[in-house]
Formats: structure tokens, sequence, C-alpha cells
């Protein structure tokens, strides 16, 4: 089983478009208003990126570029398979786990997307869009002519009814929270309205959306792929439309989804944005990544994931990708970070947990890197705050208690009362039994020990885990959190403010929770983003929980891939990668 | 006889009954930990809007007596309900997925009854030869290897190395689109290993024990010669445990291999009602357990009538039986 999908996965990537390109380079054209303020900020995040694009220099051109001159002898043709395991859902409407998403963001695209590598904002199914000036109302222009799969043009009442649809109480989506920002959502949601206040289509191609309150990062939120439109007459001709979609994005379904076995889709040659190198896509669907590498080995298959434990050795043959997210031949393993987290979640309401002493003893006493090498081969990145490197506003050493050091621990611990650990009780470190989590936790105890604090293994199925979770029956427990959105935001408000349902440590602040509001309706991007530092800091000084180590891709291509970039939010590029001749 | 199997087909009915039951108990709260509905999202916690809007969908909010007269008046019609987790109707997956196993399992049957049957009787025969040592070592071996250990072995050296090396080779996985024999052919081995060195084993003892049996040498002394008293006499009489065990291990194959299932991504049942069980997501398991039940009841019945015809000793019906 991935480890992967037991996550919620709804970690986010913009569906396919135009101006997708391995260099790190702003579009030429740029339709929003909020770009200049974009292009600054996004110099900073860039930082990092700007090492792929050295990587990257030698071969790659602009997508353009590409397509006039055939590039570095890319070639049209081919069909690209990826491993999956069952999806839970394929339509927009429900797709919560990575994937869904991933047919997803392959058949439909949302209003605007994210750069595959910065995350910078780009215009997709809106060519350009501006807020109000207290971000409150959004209108979004949309682009004339581009087409559904079926032939019919994309209006804005095609995303006012998929909206509503995703908000339907009947649907019962569990995704419906991307959208309850919007004007009469939690209204409709719970059945006392039909349609869908806050979202107005002006004219064809004018969508008007107003929100319940200001939020200015609401241009990020609908880069979400699954906040695509759809084409009502569709969906009302075929009861098996969520198995048969019909989308606006680069590729279009070859056949309905076929259960446990595969999803096939072929381009859609009536697409607006650049045109896909392949001829398809074939996601084959496995029970477990062990089968999917033996059909990798036997060349059946382009994408899949790394065995556990075998990092080393399949890098060794097939070679890791310089920037971690963008494979070509002979560099096909791809381990960049993503924009995920695990970490040890503490339950804040519980003595001696309440001490913010204690909590920062157990931060002090993760040997987090040891983790990754036993676990990853070192591929993880140890946390050092709950925010990863990549996301807008990033800034290292927020948390300066995420660090292992063992004689701090003690002495925080000291500090706390506990010299030594006398006096602390045995503590249950809870975590759901099955991939990796074992030996991450026996680690964790064996780290505790090492400070004084003696600990049990509280190994559960998934359906106790989640039990014990929601009723505070325990003290320390494993926890993952993935990003929808590539926001601080995303996180911050979301596990620590007081009144999120995410929030499972039980974190209460009221500073905390006065800063990311303020921060969270701050207009200017940099200010918000430092705004958003400032709230981060102050979770850094209360240490809620313990960051343990940043997710990244574990994944690699065959050697007739090229040009593949797997974003840090788990989307790949399928429009600009190529096949080559098969060399059979 | 007719008697005896209408009145074993009114023993199914309490049997049925009962398995629904406890499948229904186990529903109850409090009985298994975890709530379904708060399973279905992974980390992050579900609304209580789309809580409640899930517990609704999926009749959840009803008593739990309720849930069952519903479901059983459902199930009449053929509507076995809505997978929580897979937002599809348990008929349908049942109805897509049980051709699958069925094939599966035929498969592994045939392998098992032509290869453990001859090799059983062989080794019989020749007792103590260089056959029978090969055979008596080779199922010890099979019978304590795990079968996904050899059913990877198989897709490495089958599957990978003929394929390098210019051999004929099969396919790793799947059934084939459309579903051929080169994609049977590993996992119903595979499925059918431990089994087919069991029947050889119990054959082979069977024969061995029957062969000393006094009609036996009344036979040889009329003159017959060895192969017509091995197919007449030894044969027919060193069959009904094979038979049973061949018919329990029939049953167990109808109820799915997740290991086999899962080694070879064999769109099976096994692996289906497994996942469900873990996910608590009651209507497969109920209809998945429903449908097995069933299988196996159908199974055990053709079992005992075909002891009829193996021993004309066994007669049902009447007051004898």
């Amino acid at each position: 089983m991935r480890g992967r999908t037991l996550l919620r996965h709804a970690a986010t990537e913009g569906g396919e478009s135009e101006s997708r390109c391995l260099v790190v380079s702003f579009p030429k054209e740029r339709g929003c208003e909020l770009s200049n303020r974009f292009r600054s900020i996004i110099a900073v995040v860039l930082a990092v990126a700007m090492l792929a694009t050295f990587a990257a220099l030698g071969g790659c051109t602009t997508s353009e570029e590409k397509a006039d001159e055939g590039g570095e002898g890319a070639v049209k043709g081919g069909t690209l398979s990826q491993f999956i395991v069952e999806p839970f859902a394929i339509t927009p409407t429900l797709a919560y786990e990575s994937e869904g998403i991933y047919i997803v963001s392959a058949m439909f695209d949302s209003l605007v997307e994210y750069d595959p590598i910065t995350s910078e904002l780009q215009p997709a199914a809106a060519e350009s869009w501006s807020p109000n000036e207290d971000a409150s109302v959004w209108t979004f222009n949309l682009r004339q002519g581009a087409k559904f799969h079926n032939g019919r043009e994309v209006k804005a009442e095609d995303f006012k009814y998929a909206w509503e649809r995703m908000l339907d109480p009947a649907m019962a989506s569990e995704i419906s929270y991307h959208l309850l920002a919007v004007k009469g959502a939690t209204e409709m949601l719970e059945g006392q309205a039909t349609e869908l206040e806050g979202v107005k289509a002006l004219d064809d191609y004018t969508l008007e959306v107003t929100l319940a309150e200001p939020y200015p990062d609401f241009e990020l939120v609908v880069g979400h792929p699954c906040l695509g439109p759809l084409p009502k007459e569709a969906v009302d001709a075929d009861p098996k439309f969520d198995e048969n979609l019909i989308g606006n994005g680069p590729f279009k379904m070859a056949e309905p989804w076929v259960h446990d076995q595969y999803v096939k889709l072929v381009r859609f040659d009536d697409y607006y944005g650049d045109e896909p190198y392949v001829d398809g896509l074939e996601f084959k669907i496995f029970k477990d990544a062990e089968t999917a590498f033996l059909e990798f080995e036997a060349g059946n298959l382009d994408f899949t994931e790394v065995p556990s434990g075998r990092l080393a050795d399949v890098t060794a043959k097939y070679g890791e990708a310089p920037d971690g997210y963008t494979s070509n031949p002979g560099e096909q393993v791809l381990v960049g970070p993503e924009l995920g987290i695990y970490y040890a979640n503490i339950n804040n309401t519980k003595a001696p947990f309440d001490n913010p002493k204690v909590r920062e003893a157990i931060n002090l006493a993760i040997n987090r890197q040891a983790i990754s090498d036993a676990l990853f081969d070192g591929s993880r990145k140890p946390a050092d705050s709950i925010s990863p490197e990549g996301i807008l506003g990033y800034e290292a050493g927020m948390w300066p208690q995420s660090r292992y050091d063992v004689e701090a621990a003690k002495a925080a611990l000291a500090d706390a009362g506990y010299p030594d650990g006398e006096g602390f009780p045995t503590i249950k470190l809870l975590f759901n039994t099955g991939s990796y989590h074992d030996q991450v936790w026996q680690l964790v105890q064996a780290d505790l020990k090492a400070i004084g604090i003696e600990s049990e293994l509280d190994s559960a199925e998934w359906a106790v885990y989640k039990d014990k979770l929601k009723k505070k029956e325990f003290d320390i427990a494993r926890y993952g959190w993935v990003y929808d959105y590539p926001i601080m935001e995303n996180a911050l408000y979301a596990l620590f403010y007081s009144e999120s349902a995410d929030n499972q440590s039980y974190y209460v602040s009221e500073e905390f929770d006065a800063q990311v509001l303020k921060a969270r309706s701050t207009l200017d991007l940099q200010e918000r983003l430092a705004g958003m530092r400032e709230a981060d800091k102050i979770l850094g000084k209360d240490m809620p929980v313990a960051p343990i180590m940043f997710y990244s891709h574990f994944d690699l291509t065959s050697d007739r891939v090229n040009d593949f970039v797997y974003s840090p939010m788990n989307i790949p590029d399928y429009v600009h990668c190529w096949i080559s001749e098969s060399t059979e | 006889m007719l008697k005896y199997v209408a009145r074993r087909i009114l023993q199914m009915i309490p049997v049925f009954f009962g398995v629904t039951v406890i499948l229904f108990i186990l529903r109850a709260p409090g009985v298994l930990p975890g709530d379904p509905i708060e399973m279905l999202t992974g980390d992050r916690v579900i609304s209580e809007v789309t809580y409640n809007q899930l517990v609704q969908k999926h009749g959840l909010d009803q008593p739990l007596y309720v849930q069952y007269v519903t479901y059983m008046k459902n199930l009449f019609k053929g509507d076995l309900g809505l997978s929580y987790k897979k937002n599809r109707s348990v008929t349908e997956i049942f109805v897509e997925k049980y051709p699958y196993t069925l094939r599966l399992a035929l498969a592994a049957i045939l392998i098992e009854m032509i290869v453990g049957l001859s090799v059983g009787i062989i080794s019989a025969v020749k007792r103590y030869s260089f056959w029978d040592v090969a055979v008596t070592l080779s199922t010890s071996i099979l019978v304590s290897l795990p079968v996904f250990w050899l059913g990877m072995l198989m897709q490495v050296l089958f599957g990978i190395y003929f394929k390098r090396w210019g051999l004929p080779y099969l396919p790793i996985s799947g059934m084939g689109n459309p579903p051929d024999l080169a994609h049977l052919i590993m996992p119903a081995i595979t499925l059918a290993s431990v089994s087919t060195a069991y029947v050889a084993r119990i054959m082979r003892s069977q024969m061995i024990d029957v062969s000393q049996q006094d009609y036996i040498r009344t036979a040889e002394a009329k003159g017959l010669k060895g192969g017509a008293v091995v197919r007449k006499h030894a044969l027919k009489n060193a069959l009904i445990p094979v038979v049973t065990f061949i018919g329990i291990d029939l049953g167990a194959m109808l109820a799915g291999a997740i290991l086999t299932e899962t080694v070879f991504n064999w769109p099976g049942i096994g692996y289906e009602i497994y996942l469900a069980i873990t996910a608590r997501d009651w209507p497969i398991v109920t209809g998945g357990v429903v449908i097995v039940v069933i299988a196996y009841m159908i199974i055990n019945l053709l079992v005992d009538v075909s002891y009829a015809f193996l021993d004309p000793r066994i007669r049902y019906g009447g007051e004898a039986a």
C-alpha cells in the first residue's frame, strides 16, 4: 500500500496548459494585476529553483521554441504509462488523493495553475483575473475558444456549475472545503440554498466570485485541479459521467475507467494550450509498488515508485535527476522535496505536554537525520519547521528548536521540572501500522529514552488510530500534512488555528490566532507572507508539535521518458514530456 | 437423493441469516473500533457537515435493525448497497470481479487436479522409485514456500529474465486486455502450488493405503493387470479424501486469494474484501461474505453429492442418511 495514499492527498497543481517550461522564467504574457507583486516575491523563491535552471540549461528551451524547432530531439507519439493504486474517484467533484488528482489534472484545466517547479501562478482557463480593493470580489476573464472534449466551448457558467456540484449535499464531496471561502458555500453545503450565491457568470467569459470575507490568497485556491469546469449537459446525460469524464484539459478519456485495471487517456487535439507530445497516458492500477516495479524492470511502465529500501541500488542503476523534479534518460530517479510534512503530533491539552518546555525537549531529542538515513537513504530532508522549502514566503530557521541536540533537550526537560526524566510519566507513541511508521517510531522511542523519557509504542490499525486522535486519547501521535495550495497559510491556519477542525494537536494561542487571521487578510503579498512568517515564529516559540521530515518524491521514470517534470505538489507535467523512439 | 439436496438447500437459509446477522453486529458501535466515515479522508479531519451528509447518504443514521431490514430487502432485489470507500455499487463491483476470481480459481483447481492427482498416483504406484523420492521432496519444498515468494520468483525469472535472454516470456501482472491465457499461467500456478502438493501427498498416501486392502489383493489375484487395478479399484476408493480436500480448497479460492491477487495484480475479490475490512467498508464486506458463503455452501453440497458416485456405500435420501 502506498503510504502516501493514507494521507489526505488533496495536493494540488494547476491543470496543464501553456507556458510550462523547464526554464525558470516569467511568462511573457501576464494577465494578472497581482503578477508584479508575485514577480518580486518569486525572485526569492526562485533562488532554490535556480539550481534547477543550471541543471536544465543544457537541454532546455522554452516550450514554444521546442514546438517550432523540434527541441532537443523531442518527438511526438508514444503512450506514457504510470503506476497508481485504485483511486477513490477520478472526477474533479470528488477526487481527494494523489491518484485521482493525477488524472483530474491531465483532463481538466482550472482557472489558473501553478508553475510545476516554482509554484508561481500562471493563467490557465482564465486569461487574466483581478480582485477588488479588499480582495473580497474576484473577476476572472476566461479564454475564448477553449473547448471541452465534447467540442463545446467552455463558458463561465460551467465553472459555476462544477463548483455547485461539489457543494451539492447529495454529492457529499469530501473536498467541498476548497470552496468554503466563497459566499454562500456553507449555506449550499448545509442544504439551505440550491445556488452558489457568490458565483456569477456576468457573461460567457466573465466569472465573478464574491467571497464571504476578504481572502487575498483566493487566487491560489482556484489553482487546485479539482476546481475546473464541467459540462452540465454531459453530466446530466450520463449517469456514469464520473467514470467517463469530459473535461477541458490536454487529455481526454479513451474509454471509461476500468476499475482495478487502468484509466486510459488520449491527447485532446482541440486543446487551446501547448499540444502534448505523447499520444496518450495510461494509468495502470496496481495493488502494490513491488509488482509495479517488476513491470517497470520488464519495460512495461514509465513512471513508478522506488520500492522502499532500494533507493541506493535503484539510483546507481538509473541515475538521479539533478534537480529532483526533472527526469531524463540516465537521470531517472526523482527525490525532490514535496510540499508536505511528517511530524510528531503532541497532545497540547494533556499534562505534561501542556508545558512548552516539555515540547521543546521532545523537539530537541529527535534525531531527524538518522530517521531519514535509516528509512529513506537520507532522501527526506529533516524538518526545521512546519513550512517546507519551496512554499511561497519560505525562510529557514523559523523553528529554532526543531533540531537535534541531546544536551539542550536534557536541559529543557530539567527546566520543565523533570531532570533526567525523573517523575516524567511513561508516555505512548501512537501511529498507524503499515508503511514505514513502525521504524520511525522505534527510532523516536530510542531518542526519547536518551533524554530520560520512557515511552511505549502504540501501534494501531488505521481505524483505531483515527478514533484515538479524535477522542484525544494519545500523548504523541504520527501525523502528516500535504499542502493543497502552495501557501504557508494552508498549514499554519489549518493545523494551528484554534478553531480549525484539522488542529489535531489542540494547540490554542490567542497570540497566534490573532496573528494568523491578520496575516490571512493582508492584501499585499509581501506583507502577507511576512505576517505568516510572524505567525510561524510564534509557533516556533511554542513548539506545539515536533516536525520530523518533509516528504519527498521517491519515484523514477523509464529510460525512454524525457523532460518529465514531477512537481513538489505531486503533479506531473504530462504536456511537455516526450518519449524517445523505442530502442527495442 | 433429491430429498437430500432439498434438505441441504433448506439448511442454507439459517446459515445465511446467521452470517448476515453476525456481520451486522460487527457494525454496531463499540464492537469494532473505527468509524468508517471518519476514515475516508486520510489524515485530514472531515468537516461536520460533510460527515453528516455521508452518514445520511449511507443510511448510517438509522438504527442498526432498520439498516439490517433495509439491507435484506435490497439484497433480494440484487442490490448490495453502496461502498463507502469506493463510491460504487457493491453489486456492480462483484458482478465485475467475481468472474475474474472464478477464472483464477478454476484454472488453479484444474492444475491441482491434473498435476496433483497424477503425480500422487505415479509416486504411489512407483513407490520408493526415483520419481517417488523426487515427488516427496518437491512437494515438501512447495508446501513450505511462501506463496508470494514463489510468485515473485516466477515473475522475475519468466517475466524479466526470459525477456532479457530473448526467450519466450510471460506477462508479469494483470489479466491482459482482453483477458488471455498467458496472463493466467503464473497466477494459477502460484495459487495452485501449495494445494497441488497437498493433493499429491494425500493421493499418494491414500493409494498406498488402499493398495493394501483385501479387494486389491483379490483383483490382483484374479489376474487383472496393474493399470486396471489402479483405475478400476484403487483410484475410486482413494479419491474420497482428495475430493473433500479439493472441494474445501475450491471454496477457499472462491473467497479470493489475497496474496496471489496482490503479487500478480489480479483484480479478484480477495484483495477487495481485505481492503474493505481494513477500511470498515461494510457494504463490500457484507456483500462479499454473503457471496462467498453461498458459493462455499454450494461447493460443499456438490462435494457431498459426489461421494455417492465415488462410493456406492454412501447413499443419501430416505431415512438412512
